[in-house]
């Protein structure tokens, strides 16, 4: 099984598009937290009043070290489906599955080497996220890093998301093996129709507890970043109401993944490679 | 001809294919195919473009879910093979590659699932000729370097099968000959070799056996002496009726061939020298002898193209 997962590694780092995706996320971290940092930190969000001055230092720094997360995740998701995509669209799946014929070790040996890869591009974006956002915060004179422990964890959370989010690409690009329909896909849903179909389930009384089960209102809650903050706050930057508790949020995520790869593989493993 | 239904006599790994067939919705690409691939040996696995050479051998490697029999190396499935690199190699297309990764890396990402060092990747980059070019990318490879990656690839972990789809597509006359010395230098090691090609000229010089196929079906087997047939001679002369006379009084049996020019008469014997012995006994003028071998390309066609082996999905379209 090493041997599998360091010819995946291999595969991913033996390209540019993985030295590209690794810089994006670097850049996505750089720039939105710095962006969303300076909105947060310098916009009127609440009327009349500064946000410095009723949220307290921790949840600043949080919310503006995970602004950036929904670009990370996204492009955590596109690593993930290129990573099986990218074996069809170029037929090296032949060559993939002649080496090793037994196709779910093959799917295996991707979610190691993936959740290993996105240890390292998640980690890129956190830097950038950690540049891009604390030059905002001291620039305001507030705190870069002001708990510690629990910041840290928000940093690890996002470290969590992100893999998952890489290991849900792989499920959608191992039920749909073209691509480029695949990546379409995806992105469509998590930036299109999902926010839609939540706006809409607004509008009727189980919406809300459905929707807290979308794919991005389960990010929100993995991530963990209000806890404590009060209503009027949270309302403010865009908090979710009600979340799942964090666990149970990547307990969700990684039910996402795991449904769509298993589905997918029940497919590749009866599918002709012609 | 009968090939033992069993692995093997000896050394070498044998290529069994046994009542394979391959259904699409809507027609049949491979029918109730059975044959023999020996070790030590170069087979020419042939057929029009189009014929399912393509689709059995990518069942026989586990890649394409046959519809009924099975495909076995050393008696055993592709699939069961605990480290099917060391088994067998098989470059099918010149086209499986990324093209953002450059050939060396494309080795390197194979052998690792094998754990084959880089230095025999370089080997083997070294063997096939490629080895500046393997640092490049392989998008801006030409059809001939591509041919050699992919058998770069089949050859890295050593195997004692070798199956290639169409290997000399895109080699120059100087690299089909290179081909041609290493599949017999590797055939020679008593290495199972498969080639496929829709020409049979092009593998005519290089293999030892053939298995032709069309429209999926089997249409011929045997070795490439078997697929000659006899040798007969070619006697021409100013008198053909004469010749025959003079061939029938040494009783060498004749017919007149007009078909190979004006005034030829083919002897159905091998034996030149009796042939002109009995024109000289004769009295006729000889004005050409020689050996007239079947025209293997003509008899290619003739079997790929006759009527029972027609398109039949067409027909029954």
């Amino acid at each position: 099984m090493i041997n599998l997962v360091r010819s995946e590694v291999l595969k991913y780092v033996s390209t540019r598009t993985a030295w590209g995706l690794t810089l994006g996320m670097f850049l996505t971290g750089i720039g939105f937290s710095a962006l969303f940092g300076a909105l947060f930190v310098y916009g009127n969000i609440l009327e009349g009043v500064e946000l410095a001055d009723v949220a307290p230092p921790l949840l600043l720094a949080r919310v503006v070290y995970t602004a950036a997360i929904q670009f990370g995740y996204l492009l955590a998701l596109v690593i993930g489906v290129l990573c099986i995509g990218q074996e069809y669209r170029h037929s090296t799946v032949t060559g993939t599955f002649l080496a090793t014929p037994k196709r779910s070790r093959v799917i295996g040996a991707k979610v190691v080497a993936l959740a290993l890869i996105a240890a390292v591009s998640g980690a890129v974006h956190v830097l950038g996220a950690l540049i891009g956002g604390g030059v905002i915060l001291s620039s305001a004179g507030l705190a870069i890093y002001p708990d510690a422990v629990e910041l840290t964890k928000t940093l690890l959370l996002m470290l969590l998301v992100l893999a998952l989010w890489t290991l849900i690409g792989l499920g959608v690009g191992v039920l749909i093996p073209n691509q480029v329909a695949a990546l379409c896909l995806a992105i469509a849903v998590a930036w299109i129709v999902e926010p839609l179909a939540g706006f809409g389930l607004t509008f009727v009384s189980w919406g809300q507890d459905l929707a807290r089960y979308f794919p991005s209102q389960v990010t929100a809650a993995t991530l963990d970043v209000f806890t404590g903050a009060n209503d009027a706050v949270r309302g403010a930057l865009g908090g979710p109401a009600e979340p799942l508790g964090w666990i149970t949020g990547a307990v969700v995520l990684l039910a996402y993944a795991a449904v769509m790869a298993l589905i997918g593989l029940l497919l590749t493993r009866s599918r002709d490679i012609a | 001809m009968s090939h033992p239904s069993t692995t093997l006599t000896g050394a070498g790994t044998d290529i069994q294919i046994r009542g394979l067939a391959k259904a699409f919705k809507k027609f049949t690409a491979v029918d109730d195919l059975t044959f023999d691939v020996q070790p030590g040996r170069i087979t020419g696995f042939l057929g029009p473009n189009g014929a399912g050479k393509t689709t059995t051998l990518r069942m026989l490697l586990g890649l394409v879910k046959p519809t009924a029999g099975e495909g076995l190396i050393g008696g055993k499935r592709y699939a069961d093979l605990a480290s099917p690199l060391n088994v067998v190699g098989a470059a099918l297309e010149a086209t499986n590659f990324h093209p953002g990764r450059s050939g060396r890396d494309h080795l390197r990402v194979l052998a690792a699932t094998h754990k084959i060092s880089d230095s025999r990747v370089d080997e083997m980059l070294e063997l096939v000729g490629l080895p500046a070019a393997a640092r490049k990318r392989a998008g801006g490879y030409s059809m001939g370097m591509r041919q050699r990656l992919g058998l770069a690839g089949a050859l890295l972990g050593d195997p004692q099968v070798l199956i290639l789809d169409e290997p000399a597509n895109g080699l120059d006359p100087e690299g089909i000959r290179w081909l041609r010395g290493l599949l017999r230098s590797l055939a020679g090691e008593g290495k199972t070799i498969l080639i496929s090609s829709h020409l049979l000229s092009e593998v005519e010089q290089t293999v030892d056996d053939v298995v032709i196929i069309a429209n999926g079906r089997l249409v011929r087997q045997g070795t490439i002496e078997e697929l000659h047939g006899e040798t007969t001679t070619l006697v021409r002369s100013a008198d053909p009726r004469s010749m025959l006379r003079a061939l029938d009084a040494n009783g060498i049996s004749g017919t007149a061939e007009s078909s190979h020019g004006d005034g030829v008469v083919e002897a159905h014997t091998s034996d030149m020298a009796s042939v002109g012995e009995a024109a000289h006994a004769g009295g006729v003028a000889v004005h050409e002898l020689r050996a007239l071998r079947t025209d293997l390309e003509r008899l290619y066609f003739q079997l790929t193209e006759s009527p029972e082996n027609s398109d039949r999905n067409r027909e029954n379209a």
